[in-house]
């Protein structure tokens, strides 16, 4: 399907903050972010963003997360793999609503039971445990030990033709369109309030997936912005939030995204100082081809540090280029498809 | 560095509410006078645990019920500006109308949703006169009147305990029960620091952990007094 327009090119930067009272408490950054493929540049490109959760009762929850987002952007590599070209838009669509929520925590949950058999919960773990939320707490972790892991996730896919979006539990993935208008793509889930999450822990997390295929049948957005709740929560309300998105948009049409990549470690610092307290993890996808050319950025006197190279459309990425006769999740006969649809998704 | 995108940073909000029972029994063998000491000594404390946490923004405010409800201290004080003025006790314990009180000001708005879980203190030392239930499900029926951390303490052998378990809502939380001025005082101290603190810390946690894990963990309260059994020759109420 023809987009309109240039083609977009996008690029990925990030940064993942420990929050103030994990510093304060000697608590490891929870959060976790990864993009594929390891240049950052596309389309096709895959960032993936994940806020482990902070209760006592998941003690494991920072490696929970580094985890999901190794398992998102490979389960989605994966999804792009196996297309075959041209690109099956409704194929594409089906495939996405219907079996990537519940590959990744069919994944998710084997890996960390497999680091769990590796690593046993130790006695001081344990221990803790019982201090913190009782005995209880001990007996629940023995039903699902997952729970030590749980975590959120937050996905984007931006391929040539389509941009996918999925989100489990709390956090924010905002679109900001050339005008700088900045929207939400998923619905809100009302479930998520008062620090309680849905989570990759859950036995049937699949069912709790937010989901939207977007073909680009008109111009992408501009931006594409993830984020974990610290960020958002440090905010004084939800306009000052969203300011963001527009604001980080005239940032880079006025400095450019390398300026923006240095900035970001501040101000999420600050952000968390001054703000939830919380992990920060805020990752952008950028459309380069709409920033100003290095010369231009040059020559603005206030701005004279570090234009951006000039870019050039990818090359076809071996990383993701069909695999020939390699074994997909996707054609596996055994694959339950009836328990894997998503109950909650939106698409367009 | 560039400046920083977005609106207005600002730390989370965590109201703490007093609710106070001052029906006419409570003027009795000086239950009120020794609520009014226990809070005003605690106040130090619960500005020392809110130093601690600067991310939390503690915000305290009061509400007395007897001859129906009123707010004693009705705006959310910064806890470092908070002082405690002396409740007095008259008539009868129209509890169900304090909690509807405090059920409007859970409401979004007034609070926002970005809040961290209220702690709402219930003190009381008898049995309602009015149709608690009402009220307590107004309570309840508000986001964070359900997900606020609720303590209740017991002030003799009065009270009513079934009311204050209903009111707690959760069977791993029990009353604490203070029958004597120091037993109040430490209880007040507890509510005052040890969950002040569970509460300020931002910990998000699974569903998985709902319905019956608190949303926030209260840590085991201390036994009122060192001796065994619940009644001591110190006790007075």
């Amino acid at each position: 399907m023809a987009t309109m327009g240039p083609q977009p090119i996008w690029r990925a930067v990030g940064q993942s903050v420990r929050g103030a009272t994990h510093v304060r408490a000697a608590m490891p950054n929870q959060d976790a972010w990864r993009c594929l493929p390891e240049s950052a540049e596309g389309p096709p490109l895959i960032v993936a963003v994940s806020d482990g959760h902070g209760s006592a009762r998941s003690f494991r929850s920072h490696i929970g997360s580094a985890q999901a987002v190794d398992i998102a952007v490979g389960v989605l590599r994966e999804l792009l793999e196996g297309q075959p070209q041209p690109l099956n838009l409704s194929a594409v669509k089906r495939t996405a609503e219907e079996r990537l929520p519940g590959e990744i925590v069919r994944r998710w949950q084997e890996a960390v039971e497999q680091e769990r058999r590796e690593h046993p919960f130790t006695e001081a773990e344990l221990q803790a445990l019982t201090q913190r939320h009782g005995p209880k707490a001990v007996e629940d972790l023995e039903k699902n030990p997952r729970l030590a892991y749980g975590a959120t996730l937050l996905v984007v896919l931006a391929a040539e033709s389509f941009i996918l979006y999925l989100q489990l539990g709390d956090g924010d993935i905002l679109t900001v369109s050339e005008s700088g208008e900045v929207a939400r793509p998923l619905p809100d889930d009302t479930r998520l309030f008062a620090d309680q999450t849905t989570s990759l822990c859950i036995p049937e997390a699949w069912r709790d997936f937010r989901i939207r295929f977007q073909a680009l049948t008109g111009a992408p957005p501009a931006l594409i912005l993830l984020s974990t709740d610290g960020y958002a929560n440090s905010f004084v309300n939800e306009t000052a939030f969203l300011q963001v998105g527009g604001d980080i948009w005239d940032l880079l049409r006025a400095q450019g995204l390398e300026q923006v990549q240095a900035s970001l470690v501040g101000w999420l610092t600050e952000a968390s100082e001054k703000g939830s307290g919380d992990d920060i993890t805020l990752a952008l996808l950028c459309r380069t081809e709409l920033l100003p050319a290095p010369e231009e950025l040059a020559a603005q006197a206030a701005l004279a540090e570090s234009p951006i190279a000039p870019e050039e459309p990818p090359a076809p990425d071996e990383s993701v280029a069909p695999p020939g006769n390699r074994r997909l999740w996707y054609d596996d006969p055994d694959f339950d498809e009836e328990s894997s649809a998503p109950a909650c998704s939106e698409a367009s | 560095m560039m400046r920083r995108p977005g609106g207005e940073l600002a730390t989370r909000p965590l109201h703490f509410i007093w609710i106070a029972d001052c029906s006419g029994s409570m003027s009795q063998d000086g239950k009120i006078q020794a609520l009014n000491t226990a809070i005003r000594e605690a106040i130090p404390h619960m500005q020392k645990v809110a130093d601690e946490n600067p991310n939390a923004q503690v915000l305290v405010r009061a509400i007395k019920f007897s001859n129906g409800a009123q707010w004693h201290i009705s705006q959310p004080t910064p806890v470092a500006d908070f002082r405690w003025t002396d409740l007095e006790a008259e008539g009868v314990t129209d509890m169900g109308k304090a909690f509807s009180m405090v059920a409007e000001q859970l409401k979004i708005p007034p609070m926002t949703d970005r809040a961290l879980p209220p702690v709402l203190v219930l003190i009381s030392d008898g049995q309602p006169t009015d149709d608690y239930q009402k009220g307590l499900q107004e309570l309840l029926d508000q986001p964070w009147g359900k997900k606020a951390v609720r303590i209740a303490i017991a002030i003799g052998a009065d009270a009513d305990l079934d009311v204050l378990q209903k009111f707690i809502g959760n069977p791993e939380i029990t009353p604490l029960q203070a029958n004597n001025p120091e037993a109040l005082v430490k209880y007040i101290r507890w509510v005052s620091t040890v969950v002040l603190k569970s509460a300020s810390a931002p910990a998000s946690q699974s569903a998985a952990d709902a319905p019956t894990a608190p949303n926030v963990p209260v840590p085991v309260a201390p036994p009122a007094v060192d001796a065994n059994g619940p009644q001591t020759a110190a006790d007075v109420w």
